[in-house]
């Protein structure tokens, strides 16, 4: 088990323009967690305009859960199995999970399902402790796109800040899912 | 789900190998605690290197495996075919090596064919049974009697095993199915063939043109990093597809052309370009043959005829040109992938090439890089003299000269089956699937009804093993130790694979297999024992085992990709000019159009679509299809893509259950996807779908064949197959 580090704070940032919808890191996800066949812990979503604009266009929106400051699952997990940790993770403790399932619909990312074959509430958990082992999350080692970028906010230095730097530097679109609910997401959304 | 918990039970055994007591569901949430921490005892972790089989680019790969199991599957960070990469169908690789489904013993027909009643053998059986009823039909037909399809790394020791036997008849179907007319209409363009990974330099392009090349979809990893990185740079991204694809979703500038028109687009573009000289000088006039014929010979081409045609708009059409011409020449016109089309496709690559030539791209960056081999002196595996027969497929001959006798048409092969235009009695298929990769499964099924013999080397019960004789089950590449392997991109390199686990049912890996089946035959050729074989390479390649086992891959003559740019070499061609040419001499020699023209395609009728096929990013050709991590991302659904006023029209709604019609046969069922966004004339299914074989327990009966409904043209130059003339009828189902 690894021990919260204190000192960091991880976050996600997905360079949407980058994405192509390939699906690698949902089964990367599943194969590094041994996700249940037909459950996932991070999806891809498809816009399209075909309608609205002129010029047809297509969006491709990878989601997962978002480790938030305030997160909704945490709040109303009864036995605290749904934990903030130190490092920003939010995470389950199987021990604790007692399958209330709360949790499943208070995400307002629908990050969660149940997990039939553990019989607990699941996500994405940053892939801990892989980062602990100073490895990448699964779907950021596997994205062909190189869009999915990792790591810890508090450290200048990581691929992540210079990334949101970059993307500051640049005013590119910077944005997280649904600010408007005050659950402070850690995962950052950025296009040109 | 129930097959999952199998699985996942075993993957408790084998981590709480502390006691029995410990594999049970609460148990090991007891053990494990929180979810971020189910802990993998380390003391049982190795990794073995690899290259990936889940598609043909081969994508270097280290597998790690936990108390003999393979866990995960990573990409190898300095392999230049991935960079560190996988994509979905690569990291599924696990689930297909522990995939109940696979088969697992050989087997041998026990009932009529197609009844799917076989009985299990042991490895000796089936080898002397397959040995004995060659020997049979060789002593009764000759030697030229046996044909091969195959496909994949373990297809060598099939291929020298027909030389030994002393048949011609093999087929590499990728020429055929995919490739085939795009490299023979390059090779008479600019004196040779593109290759498998395509030396197109997107990461540093200024403007790159997609003919349906769908990169995003028809998806191979480096292909895909340097096209994205080349969209993240800013390339102008031209997109031409009847339907709006992931890959278009890329793009600057889509336009949905009229279905079978691409040659009319860019003969227009080729015409504006030369009118307003706007094309590349010095490269046009020193380094390409023709340019005054061609320049006369695209004079009624125009802008206004193209738009016409493929109902583009004129502006539409312009402003292509221009960009690229702006860019130039660090710009590019995709060669194409599987360019089996309309039957004229060999025309078409030329109509590609000569755009390219006009745009001055060659061997500089953001064009087209020179791809860089790794020579070196292989040892031979084995010793025995080439069969020096005539093709039944016509491959080489007379009639068709450029094809190369040593790839084979498969469509042409399995014709001369169907119709025993010489009497083909014998067929082993390794990795391949004709009844769904040929243009016609009618002519499929003569072919087999009229074989007497059928040999399939597989991991999964395909459609064709289930019309097969016996059925030899190969290891999966996770499981094979094999010879390395090298492979050119910008740099050539060497790729290493050995098995990370030993193989989980009864399998054998194609060398071992056809050692003994070659022995069992009567014949004295023996291959070299792998180990000795890969030592005698390394020693030649100039790299140790030790080195491979660590890294998978060695990356050896670094030469620059862009010697035009960087040596300041002057262009050369391996034509017989010398040069680039317009007017293909070679062409002349064998009485084809030296120049290519706009050939207009059939088209459907009323109440008829244009049947259009190709690839999704998570699955290759028809062999992925069954593998459950791969199913999940689409929920098992094969989607049918049509219209929206042409589906209203048939009360057709998005998400119902249709069916593809042709002469009164009937598909399986598909899902109604209706979209504003493909063309009218035109309906898309992605390919590799509509399975007979129920040993696919998953995927049986779910969507098309496509090969029910394709056409099966032959390309006159290059013999290739043309399958985009099928025309379908849809219905509700
Ligand atoms: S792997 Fe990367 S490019 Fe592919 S779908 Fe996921 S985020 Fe997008
Ligand atoms: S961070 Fe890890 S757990 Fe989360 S989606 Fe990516 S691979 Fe899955
Ligand atoms: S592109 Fe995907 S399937 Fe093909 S070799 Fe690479 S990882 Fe494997």
């Amino acid at each position: 088990m690894s021990t919260a580090d204190k000192t960091k704070k991880f976050a996600m940032a997905y360079i949407v323009d980058r994405c192509v919808d390939c699906k690698a890191c949902m089964v990367a996800c599943k194969a590094e967690w041994q996700v249940p066949e037909n459950d996932f812990r991070t999806h891809i979503d498809t816009g399209i305009a075909p309608a609205v604009t002129e010029r047809l266009s297509m969006h491709f929106l990878p989601h997962q859960c978002n480790h938030c400051d305030h997160a909704p699952c945490v709040t109303v997990c009864p036995t605290k199995a749904s934990h903030k940790r130190e490092d920003g993770v939010v995470d389950i403790d199987n021990r604790k999970c007692v399958g209330c399932r709360y949790c499943i619909p208070s995400c307002p990312y629908n990050a969660r399902f149940f997990n039939n074959e553990l019989g607990v509430a699941d996500k994405c958990t940053f892939c801990l402790p892989r980062i602990y082992d100073g490895l990448m999350p699964a779907c950021v080692t596997t994205c062909p796109g190189r869009a999915r970028v990792f790591g810890d906010v508090n450290d200048p230095e990581s691929e992540i800040s210079k990334a949101l730097k970059n993307a500051a530097d640049n005013r590119y679109r910077v944005w997280t899912l649904r600010k408007d609910l005050g659950t402070e997401p850690n995962i950052y959304y950025i296009q040109k | 789900m129930t097959k999952c918990r199998i699985s996942r039970r075993r993957f408790i055994q084998g981590t709480a190998s502390v006691g029995a007591a410990l594999a049970s569901m609460s148990s090991f949430r007891l053990l494990t605690g929180s979810s971020s921490a189910v802990a993998e005892p380390q003391q049982g972790v190795t990794y073995a290197q690899n290259w990936c089989e889940m598609c043909f680019w081969k994508c270097g790969l280290t597998a790690k495996v936990v108390n003999g199991k393979v866990r995960k599957l990573e990409g190898q960070p300095d392999c230049p075919s991935n960079f560190g990469k996988l994509c979905a169908k690569g990291n599924a690789g696990v689930f297909q090596l522990y995939d109940p489904d696979r088969l697992k013993t050989p087997l041998i027909r026990d009932g009529e064919r197609g009844s799917g009643k076989f009985r299990k053998a042991t490895w000796e059986e089936a080898i002397t049974y397959v040995a004995q009823k060659t020997n049979e039909l060789k002593e009764k037909y000759g030697p030229e009697t046996f044909s091969l399809f195959c496909h994949g790394s373990g297809q060598d020791p099939f291929i020298q095993m027909m030389e030994i036997m002393g048949s011609p008849n093999i087929c590499v179907p990728s020429y055929s199915q995919c490739t085939g007319s795009r490299d023979i209409g390059w090779a008479l363009s600019f004196g040779k063939p593109v290759g498998g990974k395509e030396p197109v330099d997107s990461q540093n392009s200024k403007c790159i043109m997609l003919l349906g090349r769908n990169i995003a979809e028809a998806l191979h990893v480096g292909e895909m990093q340097d096209f994205v990185e080349g969209v993240a740079k800013g390339a102008h991204v031209i997109y031409v597809d009847p339907r709006f694809t992931k890959t278009a979703a890329k793009a600057n500038q889509y336009m949905m052309i009229k279905p079978g028109t691409d040659s009319a687009l860019l003969l227009g573009m080729i015409n504006y370009i030369i009118e307003k000289e706007i094309y590349s000088k010095d490269f046009v006039e020193n380094y390409t043959y023709g340019f005054d014929q061609f320049k006369e010979h695209v004079a009624g081409y125009t802008v206004e005829w193209a738009s016409e045609i493929t109902e583009i708009p004129q502006e539409e059409i312009i402003k292509a040109a221009e960009k690229l011409c702006k860019a130039a020449p660090r710009c590019y016109v995709h060669p194409g992938r599987r360019l089996t089309r309309y039957g004229n496709d060999t025309q078409f690559t030329r109509i590609v090439a000569c755009l390219n030539m006009l745009l001055g791209n060659w061997e500089v960056r953001g064009g087209l890089y020179r791809t860089i081999g790794f020579k070196y002196d292989a040892p031979a595996m084995i010793e025995y003299d080439k069969s020096h027969a005539e093709r039944a497929d016509g491959s080489g001959s007379e009639e068709f000269p450029l094809g190369p006798k040593n790839l084979g048409f498969s469509n042409g092969t399995i014709k001369a089956i169907a119709e025993q235009s010489s009497p083909l009695k014998g067929m082993f298929i390794y990795g391949c699937n004709p009844l769904h990769h040929h243009g016609n499964t009618d002519t499929v099924r003569k072919a087999i009804e009229n074989t007497e013999l059928i040999v399939t080397c597989e991991i999964y019960m395909t459609d064709t093993a289930w019309y097969s004789d016996v059925i030899l089950p190969e290891s999966t590449y996770l499981e094979r130790t094999e010879p390395v392997i090298t492979t050119g991109r910008r740099a050539g390199f060497v790729q290493y694979r050995e098995k990370a686990v030993d193989p989980v049912f009864e399998t054998l890996g194609s060398w071992d297999m056809v050692n003994r089946l070659l022995e069992a035959m009567g014949y004295e050729n023996r291959f070299m024992d792998i180990s000795e074989y890969n030592r005698l390479a390394f020693e030649s390649l100039g790299v140790d085992e030790e080195y491979m086992k660590k890294n998978g891959v060695f990356i050896g003559n670094e030469s620059s990709p862009y010697p035009v740019e960087d040596y300041e070499e002057e262009p050369s061609f391996r034509t017989p000019s010398g040069k680039a040419e317009f007017y293909s001499n070679l062409a002349e020699h064998f009485s084809y159009p030296p120049m290519p023209s706009y050939e207009e395609n059939p088209v459907p009728a009323e109440g008829e679509f244009r049947l259009l096929f190709g690839r999704i990013s998570f699955h290759t050709h028809a062999r992925t299809q069954n593998n459950a991590w791969l199913l999940a991302l689409h929920k098992s659904e094969v989607p049918l893509w049509i219209h929206t006023e042409r589906a209203k029209a048939l009360g057709i709604k998005d998400g119902m259950q249709v069916r593809l019609v042709k002469e009164g046969f009937k598909s399986n069922p598909c899902t109604a996807r209706v979209v504003d966004y493909i063309h009218p004339q035109a309906v898309f299914l992605p390919y590799g779908f509509g399975h007979e074989s129920k040993g696919l327990t998953r995927i049986v009966g779910k969507g098309a064949r496509t090969s029910d409904f394709t056409s099966d043209l032959t390309d006159p130059i290059s013999g290739a197959a043309g399958f985009h003339n099928g025309f379908v009828k849809i219905e509700i189902a």
